[in-house]
């Protein structure tokens, strides 16, 4: 594959159409897109889907690392895996795992049994712990408060019976885990959201700030500067010092510390103590219960204790915990809340109630239910 | 610790020795698979430990590669890392041939790492900065995608993987993607840096929405139906025979109130105009239980994690009987955002600022025929806090009691 390629510099504004899907399915797939008609579980972690032409295949859902970081010694196993024991294909999931195609349940079986063996278990199907999808945060990301993926192993080490079905739950559970309150991790409409956040209003770095700043206090009178514009509720002022140079404040009785600075302006500083994270609860995109909606703030901050974090740990072990005990079977969190009360639910848990989670419970009616009564 | 300590990134053995606390337990370590690569891991160690990121943003460019390429300098100055977003198929199905050379490009061009799943969707590669202008050349012309999904533009478009795996597809979610990733009118927005800010488009095919497009798209395709889901009276009755489905529960759990069991004549109604496609039945009694027969296309628009007024839901536009009839909207609400949000405002922020009415006009203009959604109300969220000292020791203590709870009395 070692090719060379010497173009002119310019081709490369030529952008590439993205690949067509069907270059990469399987014959067995294509022959049977869009015939499935039924699907058994085989245990948690396969699922066998049953063509209307009588073919069945199996996919096979395995864990990977927090991020889904791997090495390219971890993707050849896969690929590896995939070769002799699938059909020479495997997708990303949407929770950052990696799903097996293969053809027999033997197979797909050999398959759990080999991944396991290199410490990668299979498992998240059903009424199960589906993924703590984590972003990628102090790994490569300079917009942050806390490190994801380190919380996310944390959570998966204790949680892992829950995905590979040893332990049951009353359904299906997704955990999110952002560094920060941009929420890479992908939603805030989750079961059990974690999103890092300052805790405090940002500090501007005497020294570095000025990068973020125009040089001349002239400019301010033209354009207000994206690093006070993106903040929703003017709390970062700019002003004309005396020497003719911009001035900065932060008014930390205004701020909501959302972030949004942050992402326009690395020069931004905090108390790392002050750094927590919250725990919002009772989100989901499917229609199914009381349908899409995004999860409540029940936890507006819990202390971040490097490398174990137990206070996360603990925090989320109890919003589980009391999930289960007062779960019909079939029930997500958010339509457990529902049936028993948000208040409720938060007694329970016993979180400490404040200004940052007096939860509201509204009627919604998200999703496709926007469309019922027009039709 | 002090900020100025942080500034110093004084790198550590203690810090390395704590990191290592995360390559025990049983789940998959990132850590461990860090260590196989050539990822300045010291660096991770040190910000894990500090509660701070070892990055800054850095300003590396490929000339004429304006999206996809991101790029970041430790504190210390003294290390760079740059990784790249590549697009993959609709769908995520990656055949074994073509990991193979994401292997080579990771190996050859890279440090033998990559983020296999990316949230945005794509494949992210994590590449030596002197090799950068040769791995876009490779990715293209070896591995046939390209880079991009970053900053101002589309991002990564995601699909379920619908027909091709998914008894419950309603419509084609990977012909859907394909449709508009390559159209000319929208593929000429990929990886220039046009928009105020970012747009995702995102294509669920049933209403269990496995996407998250509800969620997270400024475009939401989402597979539905009009009326009752389509029962099978027969195969049903044999399913309760043999004990898979209890009919009092899919009466109870059926959150429309749509269900009613005749006991006498062993026969199961619902009421179409009550249902809310909640799923509930047909999740239990699949394949006695079905979606319905007159199946659309749910389009919805403005959701996402993060934006100028915090995170959203999408609101409903239009049903549609093709994936394909939403372009014209599309691309007049692409229009129609680029002239008047302000930058770094998603479209739900133009929603909130100007009203629905920009949405239901264009709607009412480029898809004349097709029925109308009342868009929900929604609540304002904030994801951060300011606290008070007195709130932190609270939630401090909680946790506390917790942990004490849970791990027993030593801490
Ligand atoms: S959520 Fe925050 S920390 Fe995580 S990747 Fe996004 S910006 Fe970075
Ligand atoms: S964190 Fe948000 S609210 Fe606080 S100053 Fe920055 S932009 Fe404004
Ligand atoms: S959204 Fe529906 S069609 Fe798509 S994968 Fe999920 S259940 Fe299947």
């Amino acid at each position: 594959m070692a090719e060379t390629f010497v173009p002119d510099p310019s081709e490369r504004i030529n952008k590439r159409i993205p690949m067509p899907y069907a270059a990469q399915l399987p014959d067995i797939i294509k022959r049977n897109y869009g015939k499935w008609v039924d699907r058994k579980f085989h245990g948690n972690g396969i699922i066998e889907h049953i063509s209307e032409s009588g073919e069945s295949i199996f996919t096979v859902k395995v864990g990977l690392p927090p991020n889904s970081r791997i090495s390219v010694d971890t993707l050849k196993k896969i690929i590896d895996v995939a070769d002799t024991y699938g059909l020479k294909v495997v997708r990303a999931t949407r929770g950052m795992n990696v799903e097996f195609i293969t053809d027999s349940l033997d197979k797909a079986k050999k398959i759990v049994d080999i991944m396991k063996g290199y410490g990668f278990p299979a498992g998240g199907w059903g009424n199960s712990l589906w993924h703590i999808t984590s972003c990628t945060a102090y790994l490569t990301c300079s917009t942050f408060a806390v490190d994801a993926p380190s919380i996310t192993k944390a959570l998966y080490d204790y949680f892992m019976p829950y995905f590979t079905g040893e332990e049951k739950l009353p359904s299906k559970l997704d955990i999110f885990v952002s560094g920060c309150t941009n929420i890479c991790a992908g939603t805030l409409a989750g079961d059990i959201v974690v999103v890092g956040h300052w805790g405090q209003a940002p500090t501007p770095d005497p020294e570095k700030i000025k990068f973020c700043l125009p040089t001349s206090a002239e400019a301010l009178k033209k354009v207000t500067p994206d690093v006070a514009a993106v903040c929703p509720v003017n709390a970062i002022k700019l002003y004309a010092k005396e020497d003719g140079s911009v001035g900065i404040e932060v008014d930390d009785k205004r701020c909501i510390a959302c972030g949004r600075c942050k992402n326009v302006c690395d020069y931004f500083d905090w108390d790392p103590d002050k750094v927590g994270v919250a725990v919002f609860v009772g989100g989901k995109t499917s229609n199914t219960g009381s349908g899409p909606r995004l999860a409540y703030r029940i936890v507006p901050w819990v202390p971040v204790n490097p490398p174990e974090y137990r206070e996360i740990v603990a925090v989320v072990r109890k919003i589980v915990d009391v999930w289960k005990k007062n779960a019909e079977s079939g029930e997500r969190i958010g339509d457990t809340i529902d049936r028993i009360g948000l208040e409720e639910f938060m007694r329970q848990v016993g979180v400490p109630k404040s200004r940052h989670n007096a939860c509201i419970e509204v009627s919604w009616n998200f999703g496709v239910r926007q469309f019922i009564k027009y039709v | 610790m002090t900020i100025s300590d942080i500034k110093e990134q004084k790198l550590s053995e203690d810090d390395m020795k704590a990191l290592e606390k995360l390559e025990k337990g049983p789940w998959p370590s990132h850590v461990t698979e860090l260590k196989k690569t050539k990822y300045p891991i010291e660096y991770y160690a040190w910000g894990v430990m500090h509660k701070y990121s070892p990055w800054y943003s850095g300003s590396f460019r490929v000339r004429y590669v304006f999206s996809g390429i991101l790029a970041r300098r430790s504190r210390d100055g003294k290390v760079s890392e740059v990784h790249f977003r590549t697009y993959s198929p609709a769908g995520r199905f990656l055949s074994t041939a073509y990991l193979k050379k994401i292997a080579y490009v990771a190996e050859q061009y890279g440090i033998g790492l990559l983020e296999f799943a990316g949230n945005t969707g794509s494949i992210v590669i994590n590449i030596q900065p002197d090799k950068a202008d040769q791995a876009i050349d490779i990715i293209r012309n070896v591995m046939g995608s390209d880079v991009g999904g970053s900053g101002d533009t589309f991002r990564e478009f995601y699909a379920c993987p619908g027909p091709a795996l998914c008894e419950f597809a309603l419509y084609d979610t990977l012909a859907a993607m394909d449709f508009y990733r390559s159209h000319p009118e929208i593929y000429k927005f990929f990886n220039t840096q046009l928009f105020p800010y970012k747009i995702k488009v995102k294509f669920s095919g049933c209403p269990f929405d496995c996407a998250g497009a509800n969620a997270r798209s400024d475009f939401t395709f989402i597979g539905t139906w009009v009326g009752a889901p389509e029962v099978d009276q027969e195969k049903l009755r044999e399913m309760i025979k043999s004990g898979k489905v209890d009919p009092k529960e899919l009466v109870k759990r059926c959150p429309s109130g749509a269900i009613s069991w005749d006991d006498d004549r062993q026969q199961l109604k619902i009421d179409g105009d009550k249902c809310l496609k909640a799923m509930n039945c047909i999740k239990m009694a699949f394949p006695a239980i079905k979606p319905g027969k007159n199946r659309k296309i749910a389009l919805l628009v403005g959701s996402h994690a993060q934006a100028h007024y915090g995170p959203r839901l999408s609101w409903g536009v239009a049903l549609l009987d093709d994936y394909k009839e939403a372009l014209p909207f599309i691309l007049k609400v692409i229009d129609i955002y680029s002239n008047n949000a302000p930058r770094r405002h998603r479209l739900a922020d133009l929603i909130l600022r100007r009203g629905f009415r920009l949405i239901s006009e264009a709607a009412k203009e480029t898809l004349p025929d097709k029925p109308k959604a009342t868009p929900s109300s929604h609540l304002r969220f904030t994801t951060g806090a300011v606290l008070s000292d007195d709130e932190r020791v609270a939630y401090t203590e909680w946790a506390k009691s917790l942990v004490k709870e849970y791990y027993g009395g030593e801490q």
